[in-house]
């Protein structure tokens, strides 16, 4: 599903991220752990086509995106991948159900028509059916991150990619936002990438890759 | 949820700015608004008003003088003209189609006494946009038909109160009832016994007696247009022409001067002369004044916006993470200057349309001109395209930048 081979990028003066192999196949639940710092947002940010390499090769259910223009690395990210942020990035203008309707806005993958009913459905299934239309700044952290993980299931993607998702919250709020998390990834049949800093987080996943793509340039060389 | 929806979720996010920013566009739209309104509804009325009469023939003086006092009753008049000219003009028979004298000398309450033959008040004609009017439809009454009797303009019934069968002493001239030095008519009073329909037109502020009860007013005390003392019974203040064609205006007021020696006047052109020597001056610094405030507003858009998309670099950053294309953030962008300007342009409209209302109140009050508001000018057209255009122009600067932004590095921001 997710493949990096020789994929390197330069971050800065004398920073470079460098993963000689990495590989997570479909529907595989998969923690990036790592110490801060230490590359596993810029991995994450290079799968998901944020970031281009300089050189290596990234594939994504099937795609080699390193080479995608921009336009179609939109289309790549609409399409096939749900991010779920440490601090839920939701749209603050918006309510809970227009949040995650926009999660299907960018692509064709479910018709319009869908778009509420779909939406409606994830929310009542992450225990929101009470707050469609709230808005963010009137949720709980622990909400915000529920409406966040609907939101990237919204468009039926093959990958999600989450930044820390729990960072943000409280231990009871942790422990109830994971587990849903896990629940909908096998739920919906996804492949997950969870980066966490948290042993004890990642180890709540079948695989755990460590993290150690960030380098001075000396080593990388 | 269409890129509209998602600007107008942001514009509505920051209500304050939105409102403010779009208040400035109105200001400035509502000033374009009420010069163009009012500029074009006067002018039409007035050339409507105009077209009463091919030609307006008088003592000699300014043209525009002769036009305002006997088309349009708000001047006084040039001098008296020799009433053998009125059966000279009228024998003219290839060209003149019907000739009515008009014998301006008192007035009540500021209104204009206009002395007039019978047949005046049959007068028709359809203007150029097709309407026929009638201006001296009676509304009750009937019309004077022994000197000393007189209909009332509609204006000048609503604002006397002076109803049928009332009399009523006239002053000379157009002096205000109220001046020491007033000379009044009080051996000779007017009674009322017609008021005509509103016309909406100048000729609702005036009151109209036989041209006899002007001579007996005035017996003893009336000049020529060079100064002597002569009989009344012979003079007149102006001619009105209808003419057997429009075409002949220029052609007949030639004949005028070459073989009567009088001086003659065509009301719609002195009319348009007037607007575009005058009155397209103002206009044109006024609108000037309008266009600065549309580029200030402008400013204030791209101002606004920019701030804006500074402060939402990471909203931005999450739609492109959702698969938005860098051209749906930059049309989502450009979608919120429009939708400023547009509600602007549609809130300076209203805005123009009430100040030109307030302001055709004042014109209908003392120059009997009903202005239409509320209406679009073609000038209009052009304006707001133009100011829609800058708009979204000003909008293109804050798009790019949020077109052009770093998604991962926005991201990244906390």
């Amino acid at each position: 599903m997710v493949t990096l081979e020789q994929c390197r990028r330069t971050l800065g003066p004398g920073v470079v991220f460098f993963c000689e192999r990495f590989h997570a196949a479909p529907g595989q639940h998969t923690a990036l752990w790592g110490p801060s710092g230490c590359g596993k947002s810029t991995m994450l940010n290079l799968i998901s086509g944020l970031l281009r390499p300089d050189s290596g090769k990234i594939a994504v259910d099937g795609i080699e995106i390193q080479g995608l223009s921009e336009g179609k690395l939109d289309q790549f990210r609409g399409e096939r991948l749900g991010f779920i942020f440490q601090t839920f990035n939701l749209l603050t203008p918006f309510s809970a159900l227009q949040n995650v309707m926009l999660g299907m806005r960018f692509s064709d993958t479910v018709p319009s028509s869908q778009w509420k009913p779909r939406a409606t459905e994830l929310l009542k299934r992450v225990g929101l059916g009470q707050r469609l239309h709230s808005k963010p700044g009137t949720m709980s952290v622990g909400e915000q991150q529920r409406v966040a993980i609907a939101r990237a299931l919204a468009n039926k993607q093959r990958l999600i990619v989450a930044d820390e998702p729990t960072g943000s919250l409280d231990p009871k709020n942790a422990a109830a936002v994971m587990n849903l998390l896990l629940e909908m990834c096998a739920e919906q049949e996804v492949t997950l990438l969870m980066v966490t800093h948290e042993r004890r987080l990642a180890e709540r996943l079948p695989n755990i890759f460590e993290c150690t793509g960030l380098v001075t340039s000396e080593e990388a060389a | 949820m269409s890129l509209w929806h998602i600007a107008w979720g942001y514009l509505w996010n920051r209500k304050l700015t939105t409102i403010l920013t779009i208040l400035s566009v109105a200001l400035a739209v509502g000033l374009i608004a009420a010069v163009l309104t009012l500029r074009e509804e006067t002018r039409k009325r007035f050339e409507e008003e105009g077209q009463a009469f091919d030609l307006v023939v008088g003592a000699p003086g300014s043209p525009l003088q002769l036009v305002l006092s006997s088309v349009y009753f708000m001047d006084n008049p040039t001098g008296n003209i020799d009433i053998k000219l009125l059966d000279q003009i009228s024998s003219e028979t290839e060209y003149v189609e019907k000739a009515f004298p008009v014998n301006l000398g008192d007035s009540y309450a500021g209104f204009r006494i206009a002395g007039v033959t019978r047949e005046l008040f049959d007068h028709k004609w359809v203007n150029t946009y097709g309407v026929e009017r009638a201006p001296f439809a009676l509304a009750a009454g009937r019309y004077p038909e022994q000197p000393m009797e007189v209909v009332l303009g509609a204006a000048v019934a609503r604002q006397t109160g002076l109803p049928l069968e009332e009399t009523f002493i006239s002053t000379h001239g157009m002096i205000d009832m109220g001046d020491l030095n007033v000379i009044n008519h009080s051996d000779m009073p007017y009674k009322v016994v017609g008021i005509l329909k509103p016309s909406d037109s100048p000729f609702d502020r005036a009151i109209y007696t036989p041209l006899e009860s002007v001579w007996h007013a005035h017996e003893g005390h009336s000049e020529s247009a060079t100064g002597d003392e002569v009989d009344p019974k012979t003079m007149i203040t102006s001619i009105l022409l209808q003419l057997s064609s429009p075409g002949y205006r220029y052609q007949f007021q030639e004949i005028l001067s070459q073989k009567y020696r009088v001086m003659s006047a065509i009301p719609v052109k002195v009319i348009s002369d007037l607007y575009d020597k005058l009155l397209n001056t103002a206009k044109t610094i006024l609108l000037a004044i309008g266009y600065l405030v549309v580029v200030v507003s402008s400013l204030s858009i791209l101002i606004g916006l920019y701030l804006s998309i500074l402060q939402r670099r990471r909203d931005l950053a999450i739609m492109r993470a959702l698969g938005a294309s860098s051209w749906e953030i930059f049309g989502a962008v450009l979608i919120e200057a429009f939708l400023v300007t547009v509600l602007g342009i549609v809130a300076g409209w209203f805005l123009g349309n009430v100040v030109t209302f307030a302001l055709g109140q004042v014109l209908a009050q003392r120059f009997g001109l009903i202005i239409t508001t509320f209406g679009i000018v073609p000038d209009e057209i052009t304006a707001f395209a133009t100011v829609a255009l800058v708009g979204i122009l000003a909008g293109i600067l804050p798009a790019w930048q949020a077109y052009d932004s770093d998604v991962a590095r926005d991201l990244a921001e906390r």
